[in-house]
């Protein structure tokens, strides 16, 4: 047959029974593969929607009073605690960061009495010079930054052992606490969307061993299924090759 | 001699344990005494197996003799390809960009299935010691075989950068060094035992190297999830709970008495982008995703370094079998460096942890979980290993394109086996000088140089490799039609990449930066490189016959 052929070999054209068998063996798995791959994140990005978290639904409730600045107390405390939400994230980059700590820092002032305001501007200044300079097991230093959180805290109405508490004192800063900037304003409105939308799905939300699906599936499932279809083609090759008598 | 190896390890070990005493600290400038002086008594074992096995002729530098077992080859597979990309890299990827790089996850272990289904037997039964031995003799050109060798070493230059990077960042954790000194001091080491020990030793090295790099990778993982209340017996499932915790949040109330090493409490504000897909908050897209996977898997299929492995086993079923082993042994460690992540996430959580490095964060982890210190030590020895490992089958490939494709088959033919190992080793030597000097610029995170040099297989050896196989018309000009596409694409690419590390402005970089990024240009430099291949050859005078006769009855027979 070779002969006949001018020794052509192509892999859609095979000439032999066993390049024949290989091909439909190859088709498959590669299509296997594919789907799997590829398939699955097309179906992923098929059927996400863009879903906001709570704090970004409250955010949005009160942030055109918070902008225009005729909002009330209760509405300013609520505009801090989502930003703060914000500010606890793991990816954000740093300009939006200030722009948050501004928004933070003149609402936790506009909304202190005339007490507090003093309390808080000298336990900000205080935090501020020891943080830069002192260990983390500092007494002082430990001291700081307790007497600001419980401040702090109170005023923005953040509850004693919650964990945007461990964030608060980082995140005040007395160069932003007399003026919320326009500029920062503009910043504000336009991280809050980006950082409190996700792709969610039924794939993302239902749990499979404590997983959120889809992340099983790339993380842990693909890696078993690439060790399946390699382990398919190896035994498959070696029984038609001990079928035919052929040896390597 | 051989049998002395594991006494002396033996003896070797509680000397180990009961110097180590240091507790390793955040602090990059100061010198770590447990995990150095681990450090370095696996770099004496790794330089004490090289010398026992050394090459003795050039059968043994290139080709281990073939004498390697499926699943010892499996093992050096493993090894060989369980870079610092793959130890460091991926879990900082995922640090710093959560499902995104899952990508990377998928992509260096999906590219198996192609490698095996496509290439490993086809490639054992040509019988050419190295990817450009087999272009030169597919294309029949001595040019297409040197500038086969040139791209090998170039791949293996760009992988070898990633590797020194990461080399660098290690001893600089452990020995308190500068990075600079770091980078050398750790490629002198390396390159001393490939130097002395060839592939016949590197083969070796890479199978006791698996050992202490899948041992020193998962101890700590068992310590994390037990420690955290988490299902610790097999802690690459029981992380999918860590995973839901980021997602939802964990309040400090719930844990009060879970803290890291810093007294932190183990909480976390809810962070969704951290597992859901293509998150803006991440900057990474959908097409990224799907781009990186891609061209991470043919780049995979096209890596010198990767391929050459195939040569060292005695028949073509072993080739075939020691990818299944060697897929195996890599997603060992690939179920695992997400639990670093998804740990690292959370115990780092604490705005007093302050910004750490990437690239070291599997160590922070540990040391943030507060692991024992010999174990973190153990750890980031095993870091190291899983570099050397590599590198040193990089600086064989790439030594052997420079000696056995340019310098005996096109410059000097009648190089006797004395001289060609002395090429071989000069090639080393110069191979080290260069990637030194290139890791220290710092271009970028380690997984991402590493993965430059994917793309780039995957633009240039892939097609060759896969048409050359299964297309006996893809002949000479459809081979050289393809290189020049493909590194046309590609020196677009990295030039944009580069220019754009280094502050330079090039006209269309958004463009650029957005399709032809430098991790995944293969995208559409590969299908590129294949349909110019076709269309070249299909226009062109036909493969010579003794070519097709050699391929129906060798290589497909």
């Amino acid at each position: 047959m070779n002969q006949e052929n001018n020794y052509h070999i192509s892999f859609f054209k095979p000439t032999t029974e066993r390049a024949k068998a290989n091909r439909k063996m190859v088709l498959w798995l590669i299509s296997i593969w594919a789907v799997a791959v590829f398939g699955f994140h097309f179906l992923l990005r098929a059927i996400e929607t863009p879903t906001p978290e709570p704090e970004l639904v409250t955010f949005n409730q009160v942030w055109d009073n918070v902008k225009a600045g005729n909002a009330s107390n209760d509405e300013i405390m609520k505009f801090a605690q989502s930003a703060l939400h914000v500010t606890g994230k793991i990816f954000i980059d740093a300009e939006s960061r200030a722009a948050l700590n501004n928004g933070i820092s003149w609402a936790v002032m506009h909304l202190a009495d005339s007490a507090q305001k003093i309390a808080v501007k000298q336990a900000v200044i205080e935090f501020e010079v020891i943080f830069n300079s002192a260990e983390l097991t500092d007494v002082n230093y430990i001291s700081a930054k307790k007497n600001l959180t419980g401040i702090a805290q109170n005023i923005i109405g953040v509850k004693p052992n919650h964990v945007l508490a461990n964030i608060l004192p980082f995140e005040l800063h007395a160069a932003g606490f007399d003026v919320f900037t326009a500029e920062n304003k503009v910043l504000v409105e336009a991280c809050m969307p980006k950082y409190m939308i996700h792709n969610r799905s039924v794939l993302t939300d239902t749990k499979f061993l404590g997983f959120p699906f889809h992340y099983f599936y790339s993380a842990v499932f693909l890696l078993i299924l690439f060790i399946g279809l390699c382990l398919a083609y190896c035994i498959q090759t070696d029984r038609y090759n001990k079928k035919i008598g052929l040896v390597e | 001699m051989k049998k002395f190896i594991l006494p002396l390890i033996a003896l070797a070990l509680p000397t180990v344990l009961s110097a180590a005493s240091g507790i390793p600290s955040l602090d990059e400038s100061s010198f770590q005494l447990g995990p150095a002086i681990i450090l370095i008594t696996i770099l004496c074992v790794f330089v004490m197996v090289g010398v026992i096995f050394r090459a003795k002729d050039t059968t043994d530098f290139y080709a281990a003799g073939r004498s390697i077992s499926r699943t010892g080859s499996g093992m050096a597979i493993a090894s060989n390809w369980m870079s610092a990309a793959s130890f460091l890299g991926m879990a900082a990827l995922m640090y710093g960009s959560g499902y995104h790089g899952l990508a990377y996850v998928v992509g260096w272990t999906g590219g198996y299935v192609l490698l095996l289904i496509l290439m490993a037997g086809q490639i054992r039964k040509y019988g050419k010691y190295t990817a450009a031995d087999f272009i030169g003799d597919r294309y029949y050109s001595q040019s297409l075989r040197a500038t086969g060798a040139v791209i090998a070493i170039l791949i293996s230059i760009s992988y070898c950068v990633g590797q020194f990077a990461g080399i660098g960042l290690m001893f600089q954790w452990i020995l308190g060094l500068e990075f600079v000194w770091s980078v050398i001091i750790g490629g002198t080491v390396v390159l001393s035992y490939t130097l002395i020990s060839g592939m016949l030793g590197v083969t070796k090295n890479m199978q006791i190297q698996y050992v202490i790099i899948i041992i020193s990778f998962i101890i700590p993982l068992f310590i994390l999830t037990y420690k955290f209340d988490y299902f610790w017996i097999l802690p690459q499932i029981g992380y999918g709970s860590v995973v839901s915790d980021i997602t939802n949040g964990i309040a400090q109330t719930d844990i009060s008495s879970l803290v890291n090493s810093l007294g932190h409490n183990y909480a976390i504000t809810a962070s969704p982008e951290y597992s859901m897909p293509w998150d803006a908050a991440t900057g990474k897209t959908f097409f990224q995703w799907m781009a990186i996977a891609f061209s991470l898997m043919i780049g995979t299929a096209g890596l010198p370094h990767v391929i050459q492995r195939f040569y060292v086993v005695p028949k073509t079923s072993d080739a075939r079998w020691s990818v299944v082993w060697g897929l195996f042994f890599i997603c060992i460690l690939y179920w695992s460096a997400p639990v670093y992540s998804a740990f690292g996430k959370i115990l780092s959580a604490n705005p007093e942890v302050g910004k750490l490095s990437k690239d070291a964060i599997v160590v922070y982890t540990a040391q943030l979980g507060n692991v024992h210190p010999l174990i973190v030590g153990l750890l980031a020895a095993g870091g190291v290993s899983a570099a050397f490992s590599t590198v040193s089958g990089l600086l064989v490939a790439g030594a052997s394109a420079f000696s056995h494709d340019l310098y005996v088959k096109v410059i000097n033919p009648e190089a006797s086996p004395k001289k060609q190992l002395m090429m071989a080793r000069v090639g080393t030597v110069l191979m080290a000088i260069i990637v030194t000097a290139i890791a220290l610029l710092k271009l970028g995170l380690i997984a991402q140089l590493v993965a430059v040099a994917f793309s780039l297989a995957g633009c240039t050896i892939f097609p060759l490799f896969l048409l050359g196989i299964w297309w006996s018309g893809s002949n000479r000009q459809g081979a050289i039609a393809s290189l020049i596409t493909g590194g046309f694409v590609s020196l677009v690419a990295i030039t944009y990449f580069v220019a754009g590390v280094k502050g330079f402005d090039l006209p269309g970089k958004e463009f650029v930066s957005e399709w032809l990024g430098a991790w995944f240009f293969a995208w559409i430099g590969a299908p590129l490189a294949i349909l110019a291949n076709i269309i070249v050859s299909k226009l062109t005078p036909e493969t010579p016959e003794e070519i097709r006769k050699f391929l129906i009855e060798k290589v497909h027979s």
